[in-house]
């Protein structure tokens, strides 16, 4: 990105690069590890965070009676693009008790894939809906896992009801070139959103 | 990990539990870092040369994984500290000065179009 960032040199260690970070949504099982992995430069890192109920706040902790604490696992995968910028994609369960950790996530976020298991559709409304309210760009990646021919994008938006201007595309999320097509389809969206001043 | 005498070995569990134990205690109970400089892409990196000469071995393992530039998700990752812990003790590092954060630019702002398109570019190379 010549001429487009100031990189910040360590003494010593070499140059501090500028990240872009990218969240992959969606439920158990939707594929979010696969088509982390799918991408990054090493096998994808896992990581937890442990939320007590005081800091959720007991209202996300609706639906995990008697349990004061949860942890969330995050699968997270790095692309270097160049010696200066380095693209993090975070994995993140779909369900809104995990909304708290969606908070973090999509802060200073890029953007937002919502990954859609076509045997469990309903599972992405919550990141869906999420995303929507925070005006986080997202972009809809179908994985489907009985093969793309018994799908039609069309049908699966209606069935997302989602709107016109969200990008939705079928994928294989262990295919690196189609998990390739789907972040180019997320920036291109931030581009046009850009472009058009939004 | 060193080799075990025979009949020496602790339980999975004990060990397990006791490494995670281990950095919590340094926590000190807290819960929240002393300050909020550390989103999971900010990239940590030791001071050259700024590691006392006797640290806990924990906060000598982060500053060993920050000898370059890593992001506070990939420390915890290879720590295999919990987030909030590793959040924590960074901040701690920070406080003393054996670490130094950056947070890019664009977690504040969008980047711009030019260096969107360089982006797209660069991940249609991959
Ligand atoms: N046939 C097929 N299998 C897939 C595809 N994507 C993922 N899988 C498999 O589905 C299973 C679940 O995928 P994961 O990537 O672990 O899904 P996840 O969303 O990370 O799951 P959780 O973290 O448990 O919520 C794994 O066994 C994958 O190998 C796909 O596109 N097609
Ligand atoms: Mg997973």
């Amino acid at each position: 990105m010549d001429g487009a960032l100031v990189v910040m040199e360590a003494e010593g260690a070499g140059p501090v690069p500028d990240t872009l970070k990218i969240v992959v949504a969606g439920g158990f099982g939707a594929g979010k590890t696969t088509l982390v992995s799918a991408l990054s430069e090493v096998e994808a890192l896992h990581t937890e965070e442990v939320m007590t109920s005081e800091s959720v706040g007991v209202d996300d902790l609706e639906g995990v009676e008697g349990k004061t604490t949860t942890t969330v696992a995050l699968d997270f995968g790095r692309i270097t693009l160049d010696e200066s910028t380095v693209v993090y994609l975070f994995g993140t369960p779909g369900q809104r008790r995990f909304s708290f950790m969606w908070e973090e996530l999509v802060e200073g976020a890029l953007g937002a894939v919502v990954l859609a298991d076509t045997r469990r559709l309903a599972d992405s409304f919550d990141a869906i809906d999420f995303f929507e309210s925070r005006g986080v760009p997202f972009v809809v990646a179908v994985n489907c896992f009985d093969g793309h021919r018994t799908h039609r994008a069309d049908d699966v938006r209606v069935a997302l009801d989602l709107e016109e201007r969200v990008p939705l595309l079928l994928c294989d999320a262990r295919d690196r070139e189609s998990v390739k097509e789907v972040v180019v389809e997320l920036v291109s969206l931030v581009l046009r959103l850009e472009l058009s001043g939004a | 990990m060193s080799a075990v005498p025979p009949g020496e070995e602790f339980p999975r569990e004990w060990s397990f539990e006791s490494s995670l134990i281990r950095p919590y205690s340094l926590t000190g109970g807290r819960t929240r870092p002393s300050r909020s400089d550390f989103s999971m892409t900010s990239q940590v990196v030791a001071v050259p040369s700024g590691a006392p000469p006797e640290v806990d071995p924990e906060l000598e393992l982060i500053l060993s994984l920050c000898a370059r530039p890593l992001s506070v998700a990939e420390v915890a990752s290879r720590s295999g500290f919990p987030l909030g812990v590793t959040r924590i003790l960074l901040a701690d590092l920070l406080d003393q000065g054996y670490v130094m954060v950056h947070t890019s630019d664009w977690e504040r702002n969008r980047p711009d179009a030019a260096t969107l398109r360089a982006v797209l570019d660069r991940i249609r190379e991959l």
